[in-house]
């Protein structure tokens, strides 16, 4: 407990951009793609803005946008982020105010254009006047490593890396950690956690991930069916803190804001055979 | 004659390039092919890693470009099939290290002394992407049935059409309780969306992470009914017409139905 602390405590970004009314510029990245880095970011916004504080999430996918669907927010979008830094309309004129939660906003990517189009300086320029608005700006960064990785990177000054517990995206992982350095101060969240597979044996486990990535924990995140169910529909599990895995994000969003809670974890439910098994007495396996 | 040159690709990242290519590749190798593999995601390699290949790694893609090796010493021969081998990406280099000229000229090479080149591309539209679509004829676009996934695939469509690849599809990770709930695009609803040709639908199954974390593609194992969908992806390649299994049965209680019926 006592260390969980001591590592929160260290986090003077937060207060330091608190003490000088700047908002925390955080960037969500992975190195692998289709390990959630869109779904986390719509739902750890969803969370914060949920608690009151003012969020904005940048769509960084330049071309392959999608963070507006996970919000459900694709017909509304007019303009983008290109525009802004091409200075054809203002920042206000291409945020998109979210449709449930009243302090969250997205701006939203270009689709029909490149991320080499993107000037790295003015995006840096851009997440800093972002940074004087709002209280968290959270930069959805596209797969891989190339131009659009380093761009989306350029202005943030923390970062959270999404890892499932899978050999491949822990090597893309810790290769990310590894191009970040030390700046960005790296905190993990594991996601698409199947308890299950974990006790056969068949899956990573929390630890196995984490003995070679090494970061401090924000939480585990469960993988459920629903998440594809929500995100099709546009509408985040975060809204639904009743549900378990719309809980864990708030308890990340907890952790984040810097309330010392503890990290969620996803919990074995007992199959139908071990039901059956403990109502009838039997051993379980 | 020189072999197909074709590449695997999605424009979403995780979708299942990798594992489709590695299980693709065994498959057609049990079938007598000789495959090679190359492993376009310079930076982020990991088929080597789901062919269980890693440790045996001595020169790379960027290496042979580079002229400081043969083509024919970087390829890593797999440890179950005498024809199938892989040419892995570098990992501390960027995708820039490489040219497109460069990359086409590695994967003619290849050709010429195998029947099937398949490219494993790195996720997204960028420099790897370009890199990795220069050398290939046709492509594969891989999707699971998520509506990013469906949008990332056509953005990547629009792009192989421009260049006049010939493009087909594998809807993977299909979930055919969800599709029947309603919580689930299905196969025609993709295909709608798409428009290409269908040549093969995967459906989700946890085996397949589990296989991929030992290194063990999941077409070598007898038990999996994922070895009879890769094999019928890999007849179709060569223009058999095979019929579509329909999953519409494949829940639970439709695997249980199939089992009494069988029994």
């Amino acid at each position: 407990m006592h260390e969980l602390k001591a590592t929160r405590d260290e986090k003077a970004p937060g207060a330091a951009a608190a003490a000088a009314k700047l908002g925390r510029a955080i960037v969500i990245t992975s190195g692998k793609g289709g390990v959630g880095k869109t779904t986390t970011t719509a739902n750890l916004g969803t969370a914060l803005a949920q608690r009151g504080a003012r969020v904005v999430l940048v769509d960084a996918d330049i071309g392959l946008r999608n963070l507006d669907i996970v919000l459900g927010l694709e017909s509304r979008v007019k303009h983008h982020l290109l525009d802004v830094l091409d200075e054809t309309v203002s920042l206000d004129d291409a945020l998109v105010p979210d449709k449930h939660s009243e302090t969250l906003s997205l701006l939203p990517a270009a689709q029909a254009r490149e991320k080499e189009e993107v000037d790295t300086e003015k995006m840096r320029a851009l997440i800093q006047s972002l940074r004087e608005r709002f209280d968290y700006v959270l930069i959805d960064c596209p797969a891989g490593i190339e131009l659009g990785f380093k761009n989306a990177v350029a202005g943030a000054d923390e970062a959270i890396v999404v890892c499932t517990p899978e050999v491949s995206a822990v090597r893309d992982v810790d290769r990310v950690v590894g191009l970040l350095g030390n700046r960005f101060k790296p905190q993990l969240i594991i996601n698409r956690l199947r308890p299950q597979l974990v006790k056969k044996g068949k899956m990573l486990s929390v630890d196995d991930v984490n003995a070679i990535l090494r970061l401090p924990l924000l939480g585990v995140i469960a993988d459920e069916p629903e998440i594809i169910v929500t995100t099709n529909r546009g509408e985040p599990l975060a809204l639904r803190k009743d549900a378990p895995t719309g809980a864990a994000y708030h308890a990340i969003a907890a952790r984040v804001a810097g309330e010392d809670v503890p990290a969620p974890m996803p919990h074995l439910k007992e199959t139908f055979l071990e039901r059956l098994g403990s109502i009838f007495g039997g051993k379980r396996p | 004659m020189s072999g197909r040159r074709i590449v695997i690709t999605s424009g979403k990242g995780g979708v299942g390039k990798t594992t489709t290519t590695a299980n693709l590749g065994a498959a057609l190798a049990k079938r007598g092919k000789r495959v090679i593999l190359i492993d376009a995601d310079i930076g982020l390699r990991n088929l080597d890693l789901v062919l269980g290949l890693e440790k045996r790694i001595v020169f790379d893609l960027v290496e042979v470009a580079e002229g400081r090796c043969q083509l024919r010493q970087a390829l890593i021969k797999d440890k179950r099939f005498d024809s199938l081998s892989i040419l892995p990406a570098a990992q501390t280099r960027e995708k820039d290290a490489i040219t497109e000229e460069q990359f086409s000229a590695i994967v003619a090479r290849a050709a010429e002394q195998s029947d099937y080149v398949l490219i494993d591309c790195p996720a997204g539209i960028e420099a790897g992407f370009r890199n990795a679509i220069a050398g290939a004829a046709e492509a594969i676009v891989v999707t699971t049935p998520e509506v990013s996934a469906i949008r990332d695939a056509d953005r990547v469509v629009g792009k192989l059409n421009d260049r006049g690849k010939p493009i087909r599809l594998i809807v993977n990770r299909l979930r055919s309780e969800m599709v029947r709930s309603g919580d689930m695009l299905s196969v025609d609803d993709v295909c709608e969306i798409l428009a290409i040709e269908l040549v093969g639908v995967v459906p989700d199954d946890e085996e397949i992470i589990d296989t991929t974390n030992r290194g063990e593609p999941v077409v070598l194992d007898e038990t999996s009914r994922l070895r009879a969908i890769y094999d019928k992806i890999a007849r179709r390649l060569e223009g058999e017409i095979v019929p579509f299994t329909s999953f519409e049965n494949q829940g639970f209680f439709g695997r249980l139905i199939d089992a009494m019926k069988a029994g």
